[in-house]
């Protein structure tokens, strides 16, 4: 069995994300699902995880996170030096940033990588993007407050069309070893069935995804689409 | 108070020439009037009562039977009843209530607010009253998350302190903590055993207070019921207007005030609607009006037209029925009303929002968001979907466990009408994003053409 763990379930359920573990779990019962919260000690730091994932939350659900996290930062460096999959989806990604900044608030996040994120709570972004990731294609979706700024070496997507950490950049979230980090949100498994494959693959299972031939139907109808429609 | 005479009197000048071409409803006077003077709203002379409605779900329903009520009790209402629910329709709403000199010709203003701008508006406006119906998940390119919303609404509250009462659904673990430092009035409904889906997405999970779970002692939809916290005092407030019973096949409720038990009529069978027309008694019996008036006045009343339409062809009923798609808890709701409407019905879904038509930032998260589980249920017979995006619905539906014999998904919309069973069933739900009304009802109509042609054969 392969452990998964969805990290601080109920702050990070808000857009669908729960779909992107339930894809999993749908495609493969060698995949054991566990939710951690805020009222607990995170499972990895004790237990062995094979993944760990993280979706969107609310800015103040985002703090807190922050906060719950920060005593296991230097676990949370460990596991993604030792190549444990991180999938990191939506606003989630900028715990893991130096800081935060919202009008004259600056919050320190866990500064596990080099960037840092800017808030603006009154101009909310809403874009899709098509971009490139080990010769596969990815589609994804953003609607957010914030952007990231920084020098990002290790970015995830190579985007296409739309745009990546900021609206001045084409370089979109980040990937260290098999930390995979992404601004995209909702159900972004479901939506990229070939990643979900690769990942599965990470996690050593070959198995078909659920629905596969309708998920990848839906895929290259959407990516060409979309290909045909975002002129940025 | 130059700049705003100005405002005043270009915008009126320009609301006349809409008049005169017979159109009303264009905000654009409205629009004007804010170009010019940004403070419009503030200097406008206001109607002795000025009523806000707002909340996620609900609001058009609750603003019109409180619009209809005052309008039947003789006093002259200004309304925004054409869906601008923004500056420039606030801005043509009370325009109406004044002469040129800026003085009040009108008895009231009802205002049918969008949440997220209220603390902009309404901080300006200053009504008398503001209802919340509901606070849930929505649009999520609009309105981000309920948290976001809750936190628009109560600086709405903090701005304006006690000037304003505060009208508040009990049962929502969102919106019934609005409103700290203004007068709260609460309505609530009692355990009408309706026993809900769980919803894959929840509104709210965490305590406010004290981010302890939120539990419940009942649940009438989504997460609007009789609610605790886990751990700390936070639970359902009591309430002023208590439904203590209600049937909502026969269309009656009995709200307990103080010590009297009065029965009230419905205006359909379902439960978000009970909450509509009680939130609605709880507004007007706080402006003092009889309890046998407004019992009058509901039994006459009936959901809006453009939100359901039934036509009849050889015995089947052929309904257009609202559903905001991109408004996950309305969806939601909408899906669950569905499974729980007994007849035997197929169900077309034309939910693709036509700003998404139109923009590339189209999303199809809120399909994972959206219950559609909840369509897995033996009175559906068959589910018809058109639209681009008609495969991202198939795979959302055969992920939700809906068998594929039962979905019918098709590219082109147009071919919808050669699908729709012509027999074996009891009804046909055309379940539309509010943006095509007009579209929905032709698609029901050539559902009915096409069934005729069939019985002609």
């Amino acid at each position: 069995m392969k452990t998964v763990e969805f990290l601080l379930a109920p702050y990070c359920e808000i857009y669908g994300e729960f779909y992107n573990i339930e894809y999993l779990k749908k495609s493969s019962d060698k995949i054991n699902i566990i939710k951690s919260t805020h009222k607990e000690e995170p499972y990895f730091v004790s237990h062995h995880v094979d993944m760990i994932y993280m979706g969107c939350m609310t800015e103040e659900k985002q703090e807190k996170a922050i906060e719950h996290l920060r005593p296991y930062k230097d676990k949370i460096k460990e596991l993604i030096d030792k190549g444990t999959i991180f999938l990191v989806t939506g606003n989630a990604i900028e715990i893991f940033g130096k800081y935060i900044i919202d009008g004259k608030r600056k919050i320190p996040a866990l500064g596990i990588f080099d960037f840092y994120s800017e808030r603006r709570m009154n101009d909310r972004h809403n874009s899709l993007f098509v971009g490139d990731f080990n010769g596969m294609k990815i589609i994804g979706h953003k609607s957010q407050y914030s952007m990231s700024y920084g020098n990002i070496d290790n970015y995830f997507i190579n985007i296409d069309r739309g745009y990546g950490i900021n609206l001045d950049s084409k370089k979109e979230g980040i990937n260290v070893k098999h930390f995979f980090g992404t601004y995209s949100l909702g159900p972004f498994l479901v939506l990229n069935p070939y990643f979900t494959k690769y990942l599965l693959k990470l996690l050593g299972i070959t198995d078909s995804l659920k629905f596969e031939k309708e998920a990848v139907e839906a895929y290259e109808y959407r990516l060409a689409d979309l290909l045909d429609r975002i002129k940025y | 108070m130059l700049r705003f005479f100005v405002a005043l009197w270009a915008a009126k000048l320009v609301m006349f020439i809409n008049k005169l071409r017979g159109n009303l409803r264009d905000d654009w006077p409205g629009l004007l009037a804010f170009k010019i003077c940004p403070r419009f709203l503030a200097y406008i002379k206001k109607p002795k009562l000025v009523i806000t409605v707002t909340g996620t779900n609900g609001k058009t329903t609750t603003s019109n039977l409180i619009n209809d009520f005052l309008c039947e009790q003789g006093l002259s209402v200004s309304h925004n009843d054409w869906g601008a629910n923004l500056y420039a329709g606030f801005a043509l709403n009370l325009m109406r209530t004044v002469n040129i000199f800026n003085k009040t010709k009108m008895d009231a203003s009802i205002l049918e607010a969008d949440e997220l701008t209220l603390d902009q508006t309404m901080t300006m406006i200053e009504p008398n009253y503001i209802v919340v119906t509901n606070i849930c998940k929505d649009s999520l390119r609009r309105n981000g998350h309920p948290e976001n919303i809750f936190n628009h609404v109560n600086k709405t509250f903090e701005n304006l302190g006690n000037k304003t009462v505060a009208i508040l659904n009990g049962n929502d673990p969102i919106s019934s903590n609005l409103a700290k430092g203004s007068k709260r009035v609460y309505y609530s409904i009692n355990d009408l055993k309706l026993n809900p889906n769980e919803n894959i997405v929840r509104d709210i999970s965490i305590c406010p207070i004290c981010e302890g779970e939120i539990k419940y002692n009942y649940r009438h939809y989504r997460h609007i019921g009789d609610f605790f916290c886990d751990t700390c005092s936070y639970k359902t407030p009591e309430s002023k207007y208590f439904v203590n019973s209600a049937d909502l096949n026969g269309r009656t409720m009995v709200v307990h005030e103080g010590d009297e038990y009065t029965e009230y009529p419905l205006i359909s069978d379902n439960i978000f609607n009970a909450f509509n027309v009680l939130s609605c008694i709880a507004i007007l019996r706080e402006l003092k009006y009889e309890k046998n008036e407004i019992a009058d006045f509901l039994a006459r009343q009936k959901v809006t037209e453009f939100r359901e339409t039934i036509v009849e062809f050889n015995g089947i009923k052929y309904y257009t029925f609202g559903a905001k798609s991109q408004n996950v808890s309305a969806a939601s709701t909408v899906f669950e009303y569905m499974a729980k409407e007994p007849s035997k019905k197929d169900v077309v879904l034309l939910l693709d929002e036509l700003y998404d038509r139109n923009h590339p930032p189209e999303t199809v998260t809120w399909l994972y968001e959206t219950d559609y589980e909840f369509l897995n249920s033996p009175n559906i017979n068959k589910i018809i979907v058109g639209g681009r995006m008609f495969l991202n619905h198939k795979l959302r539906m055969l992920l939700a466990g809906i068998d594929s014999d039962k979905m019918i998904c098709l590219e082109d919309e147009d071919e919808i009408v050669n699908y729709v069973s012509t027999e074996g069933i009891e009804k046909v739900y055309v379940l539309f994003e509010i943006d095509y009304v007009t579209k929905a009802r032709k698609m029901r109509d050539k559902i009915v053409e096409k069934a005729k042609e069939k019985v002609s054969r």
